[in-house]
């Protein structure tokens, strides 16, 4: 399990981690979101020992990561960031030599590196020196490498990032894979869809500090707003926007184009309902009235304009 | 949290601090064996064994050879003052044989072109004399023979100290360019390239990361090092009929300076953000910097013993039989002053330098973070 305590990071006058407090339960997969500069990585960075924190604890399994590095990162396996590896050395030499800093013996590593390359579809590439891969190449195997030793807890920065939407889909795949396995894993990522598919949990920071931290089911139900994407069968007029825009809950309306305007909601399912026979009364012959974006995109942006 | 038990049970099979340095410094070393810096750096000896052993025999200047019925020339009365002082009993006449090693069972003396026996060493014997590095032999006559016509053969070659002095005179430059090669970069790229997000949230402490790739660079450092040295006692070999005695004490100064070397290219390494900067700054300081500031030093007649590069010219001078020593002359109105490190000395200031650096630096590299 990850216990973050109290954690500050300051550098100079900027606080990018202000007295966060996040508990990553055992066997859970929680995310880690926040928009640019929210601090994410930086929490990251402090709990792979990659920087000191200016205060408060960082835990992995019960031990500090600030004081004793070496044991609380024996059973965790981090990508943060791309990395870059060493590029004279091929993916099964940088594995071997990971593993052997982790003390794995031979034959584990060989049958590990195996399992692993065959797990990111790299197997193909694994006597070629990483000098020539591609930064989706080297995503694959900064996952590999997390995982090489089984690791009980997983701490992955945006480990989507650089990969293509099939080369996403596919890592996305082997978190799930991995979730179900038990570990315990803790993702940061800007991608809402994937920590609403992949995770138990989200905690949300901005600034520095923490928004909500809760369950992904929670979380969805704390969203206010919602976008509906409405689409007539002929042109709306003008007048029917400013209507619109003036119905209960309703906070903007904006054209799509001719036919098609975004309505911006805060009501409940049943207010939806009456807001459709409410635009349908405005002479509009309704073809199309679905939300659009996804529940934790929303509750995202509400809390983070919150914050500001 | 976890009991010192349980922290212990967790860490079974992670392999202690000691355990980690070799596996670090095999995968360093692995970087350096790929890399086009060894093969430069091995090239280099090249560049110095090559041109100084075939362009002098090429231009006519040879390492050894054989004179024949050469006529010599005497030293004057008062040149010879000194010489007579040296111990040598009283004598007619002496001539100088300008080489810096003879093979004394081929020398012939002529007189008037008659063979002329050294009646075991009653009508003439020779003397090697040797200052500041340079040798020659004295054939002294035990009476007065300036007015015939003397000629001399002989086989000469070059003194083995001095043979190797030459190429070793390039030894520091050696050194300074191994580590500007093999340790200028190696902290700094670890940040610069981004490495480091992959090696340090591994359970490896990061001084013992400093040690592994340290001793990976004084590996490669030290292989181009036997190399230049094994050239140049194989060349002695062939040129100068044998291998000098300090050769290996040579080596063992050489080895000493690269690793104070070293550690201060380590120390620049943890402290710049980047690794161009990094190389360029060792490399001038070892081979602008420095030597401008010892050079200054000597001119202002100060002996800069703490220096490092001064200090490291113990690696060529160690060569020279006997030691050189502090000289000066006068020139235009100037006096300079040649100053020469002890060589006892010089192996405390060059172990200084290299312990402190390695602390300072690996204390650096600890503490040094990945932002950005």
């Amino acid at each position: 399990m990850i216990e973050i305590e109290r954690l500050v990071k300051e550098f100079g006058d900027i606080k990018a981690v202000d007295d966060l407090t996040i508990d990553v339960p055992a066997k859970r997969t929680v995310g880690f979101l926040g928009p640019n500069g929210a601090g994410k990585t930086t929490t990251i960075k402090i709990l792979t020992n990659l920087i000191a924190s200016t205060g408060g604890r960082a835990l992995i399994n019960g031990v500090d990561v600030m004081t004793a590095p070496k044991e609380a990162l024996a059973h965790t396996g981090a990508v943060v960031e791309t990395p870059e590896f060493y590029p004279y050395l091929t993916p099964v030499e940088t594995l071997a030599y990971l593993g052997r800093l982790r003390g794995m013996s031979s034959s584990e590593i060989n049958r590990r590196s195996n399992d692993v390359l065959a797990q990111v579809k790299m197997v193909e590439w694994k006597k070629t020196r990483i000098g020539k891969f591609s930064k989706g190449m080297k995503q694959r195997l900064a996952i590999a490498q997390a995982l090489l030793h089984e690791p009980e807890v997983l701490i992955l920065d945006e480990p989507t990032s650089g990969l293509d939407p099939r080369g996403m889909v596919e890592v996305r795949e082997i978190i799930k894979g991995l979730k179900k396995q038990d570990y315990t894993i803790f993702m940061s990522s800007h991608l809402l869809g994937e920590v609403q598919e992949i995770c138990d949990s989200a905690a949300l920071i901005n600034r520095g500090k923490l928004l909500v931290y809760d369950s992904i089911d929670n979380l969805k139900a704390l969203t206010k707003t919602s976008k509906i994407e409405v689409t007539s069968a002929g042109e709306i007029p003008k007048s029917a926007f400013d209507r619109i825009g003036q119905l209960t809950d309703v906070s903007s309306v904006d054209a799509v184009n001719s036919h098609t305007m975004l309505v911006t909601f805060a009501g409940a399912v049943e207010a939806r309902a009456d807001l459709l026979l409410a635009i349908q009364g405005e002479g509009l012959k309704v073809t199309g009235f679905s939300p659009v974006g996804l529940p934790l995109e929303m509750m995202y942006m509400d809390l983070v304009k919150e914050s500001r | 949290m976890m009991t010192t038990e349980e922290l212990h049970e967790s860490l079974h099979h992670v392999p202690s601090d000691l355990e980690q340095i070799p596996i670090v410094w095999r995968y360093e070393l692995l970087k350096h064996l790929r890399s086009k810096r060894l093969l430069a750096s091995i090239a280099l000896v090249f560049v110095v064994l090559v041109p100084i052993n075939f362009l002098p025999p090429a231009l006519d200047v040879p390492y050894s050879g054989t004179t024949e019925n050469e006529a010599v020339a005497f030293l004057e009365p008062e040149d010879m003052a000194g010489i007579a002082g040296a111990g040598i009993p009283e004598f007619g006449s002496i001539a100088l044989l300008d080489k810096s090693a003879i093979d004394l069972d081929s020398l012939e003396v002529f007189l008037g072109g008659v063979p002329f026996d050294d009646e075991d060493g009653a009508a003439w014997f020779t003397l090697r004399m040797t200052y500041q590095g340079a040798s020659a032999y004295a054939l002294i006559f035990t009476s007065n023979v300036t007015a015939a016509d003397v000629t001399v053969s002989y086989e000469w070659f070059t003194a083995p100290d001095e043979f190797a002095g030459i190429f070793l005179g390039f030894g520091a430059i050696i050194v300074i360019i191994c580590a500007t090669f093999f340790g200028a970069d190696a902290l700094v790229s670890e940040f610069q390239n981004r490495t480091g997000y992959l090696i340090f949230p591994n359970p490896i402490k990061k001084p013992m990361i400093y040690i592994g790739k340290f001793a990976a660079s004084m590996t490669a450092s030290i292989a181009v090092l036997l190399l230049l040295y094994g050239g140049v006692a194989i060349l002695s070999m062939f040129n100068a009929r044998g291998i000098d005695d300090d050769l290996g004490l040579s080596f063992l100064f050489a080895v000493e300076y690269l690793v104070a070397v070293m550690a201060i290219a380590y120390l620049i390494s943890a402290l710049l953000k980047g690794t161009t900067g990094a190389t360029v700054l060792t490399f001038l300081l070892f081979l602008l910097i420095l030597p401008i500031i010892d050079g200054v030093a000597m001119f202002t007649e100060t002996k800069v013993e703490g220096s490092l590069t001064f200090s490291g010219d113990v690696v060529s001078y160690i060569l020279l039989d006997p030691y050189p020593v502090d000289w000066a002359y006068e020139t235009a109105g100037f006096e300079f002053t040649f100053y020469y490190p002890d060589p006892a000395t010089s192996a405390l200031v060059i172990a200084a330098y290299a312990f402190i650096a390695v602390l300072l630096g690996a204390f650096l590299f600890n503490r040094k973070q990945l932002v950005g």
